[in-house]
């Protein structure tokens, strides 16, 4: 708002000037030094910085020099109609340019960080919204009543969780990660143990345990020969489920001490390694329906690897929710 | 119980230099666990064994390799 006021005042003083400096006082992008955006910033010839466009391209700076030598008289009024002519085209081509430039800029940079950190495929993982997050929530307290667990395909890859229940998402687990750390903050700080370095120490040792179940599940995954179609941000999903039901069992110890915080926790494994049987049978076992479409080199040994890979990743997620908040409950024992 | 991502990166660093320095022709090939010893048919789907000795041998060479020497001088 300061620039739109300070560039109508400059607007003002240059309509009055015109007279004396007989620059050309409309519009004011003709002002090669001024941004690519017309109206953004003052046409203040001294204030060249280059913090939102790039410095404007060569064919800007001929019309300048062609312009400089030829001022209009002081008594002219507006401008000379030849350059008045030229203007605006040549204005509309440096602003093409220029945002061209910056786009085939943005592209390259957006493609070099894809190949270390895939953004694309993180996107599908977010796409949820409230509707999604509510019963999926519900799922992980009670999935016992969920009769059906297949994912629905589109091209290349599983249906947006937005609209498929089964899906995996990103978003539950993350959240889940941040509130177990705030929680245990919380709790620790009921019990006087709070320092704030624990609450760096917490977020480190859950993110430290998570990688090493990740890649014990990618390497197991590869030295069985187990094809799948999990990827690796998947594994990181159903690895970030677990947080919810610690949350729920740390809670419950606020109010119930150790009998609530077991009880709180052998519930939710219990509920948490059904859910993750159910929703990884699919996804790992093999659908015993079509045995044409099967590789013809598929040996039956292969069953018994994901039955195994299947109870390992089910059966490691009650031991680590023990693990990352048993030093969390508080004893009962009576404050004096 | 404090395990943090720096102990995680410690122990993973540990368990990378274990695998570099097992000497092939010295110490495996006289256990049976060397790379070319155990040659498999195409179709068949490849032991644990075999993959085990397939993600150590990449290991090493990836350690190994001439990139990753100049990243350290």
């Amino acid at each position: 708002m300061n620039l739109v006021a300070a560039q109508k005042g400059s607007r003002k003083k240059r309509v009055s000037d015109t007279a004396a400096m007989s620059a050309p006082a409309y519009p004011p992008p003709y002002n090669p030094y001024a941004s690519a955006v017309p109206g953004n910033m003052p046409p203040n010839m001294n204030m060249y910085d280059g913090r939102y466009v790039l410095p404007p391209p060569y064919t800007a700076s001929p019309d300048y020099s062609r312009i400089h030598p030829s001022f209009p008289p002081a008594d002219q009024g507006f401008s000379i109609p030849s350059q008045f002519l030229n203007e605006p085209l040549v204005a509309n081509v440096a602003m093409q340019y220029g945002q061209a430039l910056v786009g085939s800029g943005k592209q390259l940079v957006g493609q070099e960080l894809e190949k270390y950190v895939p953004f694309s495929r993180i996107k599908y993982y977010f796409a949820v919204d409230t509707r999604y997050v509510t019963k999926k929530l519900g799922l992980l307290f009670f999935p016992f009543t969920h009769s059906d667990w297949s994912l629905r395909y589109e091209q290349d890859g599983p249906v947006q969780p937005r609209y498929e229940i089964n899906a995996p998402d990103l978003y539950i687990p993350t959240m889940a990660y941040v509130t177990y750390v705030l929680v245990a903050g919380l709790v620790l700080g009921m019990q006087d143990r709070f320092t704030p370095e624990v609450l760096s120490i917490q977020a480190s040792t859950a993110l430290a345990w998570t990688v090493f179940e990740i890649i014990v599940e990618l390497i197991t995954m590869y030295i069985t020969n187990i094809q799948t179609n999990l990827k690796t941000l998947d594994l990181i999903a159903y690895g970030g489920y677990k947080y919810v039901g610690i949350i729920f069992a740390v809670l419950l110890s606020i109010l119930f001490h150790k009998t609530g915080y077991f009880i709180g926790l052998i519930y939710c494994s219990m509920s948490l390694i059904f859910f993750l049987v159910r929703t990884l049978k699919v996804q790992i076992l093999p659908i015993g329906t079509s045995p044409s479409h099967h590789d013809p080199y598929m040996h039956n040994s292969g069953n018994k690897r994901r039955m195994y890979l299947l109870l390992f990743v089910a059966g490691i997620q009650p031991f680590l929710m023990w693990w990352l908040s048993f030093h969390l409950i508080s004893p009962p024992v009576p404050k004096s | 119980m404090a395990f943090t991502l720096w102990n995680l990166l410690e122990a993973t660093l540990l368990c990378l230099n274990a695998v570099c320095i097992l000497h092939e022709e010295r110490f495996l090939v006289k256990m049976g666990w060397g790379a070319n010893q155990n040659i498999q048919g195409f179709g068949e789907q490849p032991s644990v064994r075999s993959q085990v000795f397939n993600l150590v041998r990449s290991i090493r060479t990836v350690m190994r390799s001439k990139y990753l020497s100049i990243l350290c001088y």
